[in-house]
């Protein structure tokens, strides 16, 4: 094969790579683009979400007081768990249940400790990531062939990287040189588009291709049941450590700012923004929050009769695979630095899906008539040669 | 690379077919949230408790001087989970006024032997705690799944349910088994 015809090789398996579901990467693309920012569409829509400082001096209150104040107003209300949000514009989640089985989360009021508001039946958060992730197909037995489906675009979504860069000559040219012709017609405007914002995506292409990879690595390694966690199993709190009692009632149990105290002076960098109540009599409260390293969470477990830290997955405890594992979902959605981050990827997350797009757009104008040309001109050198161009149409998934 | 090059031509029938109809993948991929669209409504309204404790309720029982409701938490098979078996969900409410007196309570197939062999320990929110039952190998349609309910003072007791009534579903899966029993 000619050097020539190599480059239209590479050009034809660019050119063909997510093509015949082409529709299905843009509307992923799409969904995961709104799934960066569905949090905030909740806040621009749903008043009971938002918290605003009611004076520059006031301060948020603790748990154990968010506690008290929900049972007051609500006093049959089981609390599950206390969540800060990492935006302080955001209020305080509990989730909460109620006698007869209902379970959903409350809007507190993280300096009045009013409940704002009842999380909406419809939640449109978990339903674009529940679209975006895993194509709404159930998991009902390990992970969902929906998430498969999702994850293994990752794969040509790489290709199409590697792909696009070896047939863009001297692409780096473009950073300097920045084309975009409007008045020359849509084939050329739509490939000045994707070649311009294709080079200042390389950066989002790779992330979010190989971190959806490694979501189609994750599902495989958890449907073989490989562990790679570092993570012991659970801790109980033995039953010789609870004592029955006289009354027959339950042992009064430590609060919540005794717990989160014992764990701010125990755990040194531990920062708190989550607490969890123990879910039985032999449990523990977890609390945990976000450490030096931003993309990663820390708990700990605090025995609520002692107040004695029965276990601890600090930064420290991860091995280095793990700092690679556990980074990858937080590269993958944004979520690890804030609204900024979260515009970024929300920005990136549209250019890209605008590649999906435009490039259907130049294949519908070129694509056809440069296959049908390649094909005719092989023949002519070397007949056998033409069944090479075939595959072109073969490489994709 | 050969063999794809090679077999779009021993069957022409085929690559013709995938020609003519590949853009069509995107009508399928596309059909297939909508489809789960229902199941996965009912799902979270599952969650959120509105159907109810379990997808099929069980039951009310009596335990020595409490109750409890008790449900299957999905219709179906159980799933299989590796080195741990088959396990089966189930979700119980007890009574309110017991809430206070009862430190643990317990599901498992088959009568356990002592306090220490109850099986799995229901957990999560008191007023539905949920435990995931292991279907042990030598489980039959005649097996009854045990609750055992422990209080603060010490006392243990104990009901037994049918399996037939606790999951008509798990029989029918049980049954479906090589080397099932009739």
């Amino acid at each position: 094969m000619s050097k020539k015809t190599r480059a239209k090789t590479w050009f034809l398996v660019h050119s063909w790579l997510a093509l015949p579901i082409w529709f299905f990467l843009l509307i992923v693309c799409v969904t995961g683009t709104l799934a960066v920012v569905s949090q905030e569409i909740v806040w621009l829509a749903n008043p009971d979400i938002r918290a605003s400082q009611p004076n520059d001096d006031a301060q948020p209150l603790s748990y154990g007081q968010v506690l008290a104040a929900i049972h007051k107003e609500r006093p049959e209300l089981a609390v599950e768990w206390l969540a800060t949000p990492d935006e302080s514009h955001f209020a305080l989640t509990a989730q909460v249940s109620e006698p007869g089985g209902g379970t959903y989360r409350l809007y507190i009021n993280p300096y009045s400790g009013a409940i704002q508001g009842v999380s909406p039946t419809f939640d449109f958060s978990a339903f674009t990531r529940a679209l975006h992730g895993w194509w709404l197909v159930p998991f009902t037995n390990g992970y969902s062939w929906g998430w498969y489906l999702v994850s293994l675009l990752g794969l040509p979504m790489l290709v199409s990287l590697i792909t696009g860069l070896v047939v863009y000559k001297r692409f780096w040219k473009g950073f300097f040189t920045p084309r975009l012709r409007f008045n020359q017609g849509a084939r050329i405007f739509w490939g000045d588009f994707h070649r311009l914002s294709g080079i200042w995506s390389i950066w989002f292409i790779a992330v979010i291709s190989i971190t959806g990879t490694w979501f189609l690595i994750e599902a495989l390694l958890s449907d073989l049941h490989i562990s790679i966690s570092t993570e012991g199993p659970p801790a109980f709190v033995s039953r010789q450590e609870i004592a029955l009692t006289a009354d027959g009632l339950a042992p009064p149990q430590l609060g919540l700012d005794q717990i989160t105290s014992i764990a701010a002076a125990q755990i040194p960098g531990l920062d708190i923004s989550f607490i969890s109540m123990p879910e039985d009599a032999f449990s523990h409260y977890s609390v945990g929050g976000r450490g030096w390293y931003p993309l990663m969470y820390q708990t700990a477990e605090i025995n609520p009769y002692t107040g004695a830290v029965a276990g601890a997955n600090l930064l420290q405890d991860r091995s280095a695979l793990e700092f690679v594992t556990e980074s990858m979902r937080p590269l993958h959605t944004g979520d690890f630095g804030g609204i900024w981050i979260k515009l970024i990827w929300f920005f990136f997350g549209l250019v890209l899906s605008m590649m999906v797009l435009s490039g259907l757009l130049i294949w519908s104008k070129r694509t056809v008539q440069a296959t049908a040309n390649l094909a005719k001109r092989t023949q002519r050198v070397r007949p056998d040669a033409a069944a090479t161009l075939t595959p072109a149409s073969e490489v994709q998934p | 690379m050969n063999k794809a090059i090679t077999a779009p031509r021993r069957q022409p029938a085929l690559h013709r077919l995938w020609q003519k109809y590949r853009f069509h993948l995107n009508i399928l991929l596309v059909l297939i949230p909508l489809g789960f669209m229902p199941a996965y409504l009912q799902n979270a309204a599952m969650f959120r408790g509105t159907l109810g404790l379990g997808e099929r309720d069980i039951g009310e029982f009596t335990v020595g001087p409490w109750s409890a409701r008790v449900a299957e938490w999905h219709i179906g098979d159980p799933e299989a989970e590796g080195q741990a078996g088959n396990m089966k969900e189930f979700t119980v409410a007890l009574c309110e006024r017991c809430l206070p007196q009862v430190k643990a309570a317990y599901l498992r197939i088959g009568k356990p032997r002592s306090l220490r062999t109850a099986g799995a320990l229901l957990s999560g929110s008191p007023y539905r705690l949920m435990a995931e039952v292991v279907v042990p190998r030598n489980t039959t349609a005649a097996s009854e799944l045990w609750l055992t309910v422990e209080g603060w003072d010490g006392s243990v007791h104990q009901t037994a349910i049918p399996l037939a009534t606790a999951s008509p579903s798990l029989v029918s899966w049980l049954e479906r088994q090589p080397g099932a029993r009739p």
